[in-house]
């Protein structure tokens, strides 16, 4: 499955816009991605395995919510992380 | 090199450095350096070759370390920042204090949760401190408006002293391995026991090397039931406290500075306890030069009135040149110097970010 990076967090997975990962669920991808970009997970998760605050993530055009990481994945979802909106 | 005057501003939307010469007749502003995140903490390392040390606490993507090797040219991120073990099921929310440790390659660090992480490597990798991290106490501390913070660590040898917002004042004898509560005569004004064994919302501890069994402290004041509560000094290594509060404006404010020379000088910024900015709207520092007996209004170079800013607990620093210079930051974006120990007034930057944090270092 392919993992979308958003622009800000780029410069964690050497400029690349996403990433390739086998995995079947959300928690899945995300323990590949901290194994094999640590710095690029801390930036979406916390060091109590959390999804940060104000990051979300998607499966295709959905909304994961906090307690679908365990959510089964299909071959060719898409999982995009995405900076929420904020101002100030 | 001749030496140079250095200043780290952490802001609300990153650190700038200003540098002067030694006259500091004008500063040089470069930055902002991990621009548009918040900087509660900087640390100006002078133990052998310069390092600038700086908190980026993004509320996004977590925390990180900024190290500069080259007087705030640039910065780099350390390898690692201060993080709990997984197991532990905290989390680290910001980090409010980098402190030199006992060898040059040593940092602490205090983080929200309120806990202590220390590094051997310079701040390449971080390991939590359990005597105080994980003091029976700390299930019972309670975040107070800026959070559950770990905002000042004074080290005196084998001593070490926190301020812990809300969680009161700790002290280890031991070199950092076990804290004791140490809060006889620390008010707090929001508990219906006022004189607890801990749970107090400490502002800021300083102290002086040269007298080092003397501190002062700037806790949480303002209580009308409670009054004086809010300026604190203690003569025998933080075991007891009593009130140095008599003479100012307000007991209420958040940084505490000791004068480079001379241990009896001390300098505070009482601010209005209802609104935390300037009483009456006319800034003042206010000093004392006998460890808290009198004390005096500092305000030339100050707008007479219609100013409400707040300066914030680290916000606020001396130089160490024979005649030193104070700088404070404040909410609403300006640098300040006092020139002569604060005798004269004049503002260095007028539209900064929010300031969190000001360090200077003469190097």
């Amino acid at each position: 499955m392919k993992i979308h990076i958003p622009a800000m967090l780029r410069h964690e997975s050497s400029g690349a816009s996403d990433l390739s990962v086998s995995a079947t669920t959300i928690r899945g991808a995300l323990e590949q991605l901290e194994s094999s970009h640590p710095s690029l997970y801390r930036s979406v998760c916390n060091e109590t395995g959390a999804v940060r605050r104000h990051m979300h993530l998607f499966i295709n055009s959905d909304l994961v919510m906090d307690d679908g990481l365990d959510t089964k994945l299909r071959p060719n979802d898409e999982l995009f992380i995405m900076p929420a909106v904020s101002g100030g | 090199m001749a030496e140079r005057v250095v200043l780290c501003i952490g802001t609300k939307k990153g650190l700038f450095v200003a540098e002067a010469a030694k006259s500091r007749r004008r500063f040089e502003l470069r930055g902002p350096f991990g621009p548009g995140v918040a900087v509660y903490s900087s640390l100006i390392d002078t133990r052998g070759t310069p390092r600038i040390f700086a908190s980026s606490c993004h509320t996004f993507f977590g925390m990180k370390i900024m190290v500069s090797t080259d007087l705030g040219k640039k910065f780099k991120e350390t390898k690692s920042a201060p993080a709990f073990p997984k197991a532990d099921g905290r989390a680290v929310e910001n980090i409010w204090s980098i402190e030199p440790g006992k060898n040059k390659r040593e940092l602490l660090c205090g983080v929200e949760p309120a806990s202590l992480f220390r590094s051997g490597d310079g701040g390449n990798s971080w390991e939590l401190v359990p005597g105080i991290s994980n003091h029976e106490h700390s299930k019972h501390w309670q975040p107070g408006n800026g959070g559950l913070c770990m905002h000042t660590i004074v080290r005196d040898g084998n001593r070490v002293h926190l301020g812990i917002s809300t969680g009161g004042h700790y002290l280890s004898e031991d070199g950092g391995e076990t804290f004791n509560a140490s809060n006889n005569g620390v008010g707090a004004g929001f508990f219906p026991d006022p004189n607890p064994e801990f749970g107090q919302c400490v502002h800021k501890i300083a102290s002086h090397p040269d007298v080092p069994g003397r501190l002062y402290m700037q806790n949480h004041g303002g209580w009308p039931d409670h009054p004086g509560i809010g300026v604190l000094r203690s003569d025998d290594h933080g075991h007891t406290w009593h009130s140095i509060a008599d003479g100012l404006p307000s007991d209420f404010g958040f940084p505490i500075v000791v004068h480079p020379h001379d241990p009896d000088t001390i300098y505070v910024v009482p601010l209005d306890p209802s609104t935390r900015t300037c009483p009456d709207s006319k800034p003042a520092v206010w000093r004392s030069q006998n460890g808290g007996g009198k004390w005096k209004r500092l305000a030339k170079g100050f707008p007479k009135k219609d100013s409400y800013f707040t300066v914030l607990r680290d916000a606020m620093t001396i130089d160490p040149l024979k005649s030193p210079s104070l700088y404070f930051g404040t909410t609403t974006g300006r640098l300040w110097i006092g020139r002569d120990g604060g005798e004269e007034w004049t503002c260095l930057f007028d539209s900064l970010p929010p300031i969190n944090c000001v360090k200077v270092a003469v190097v």
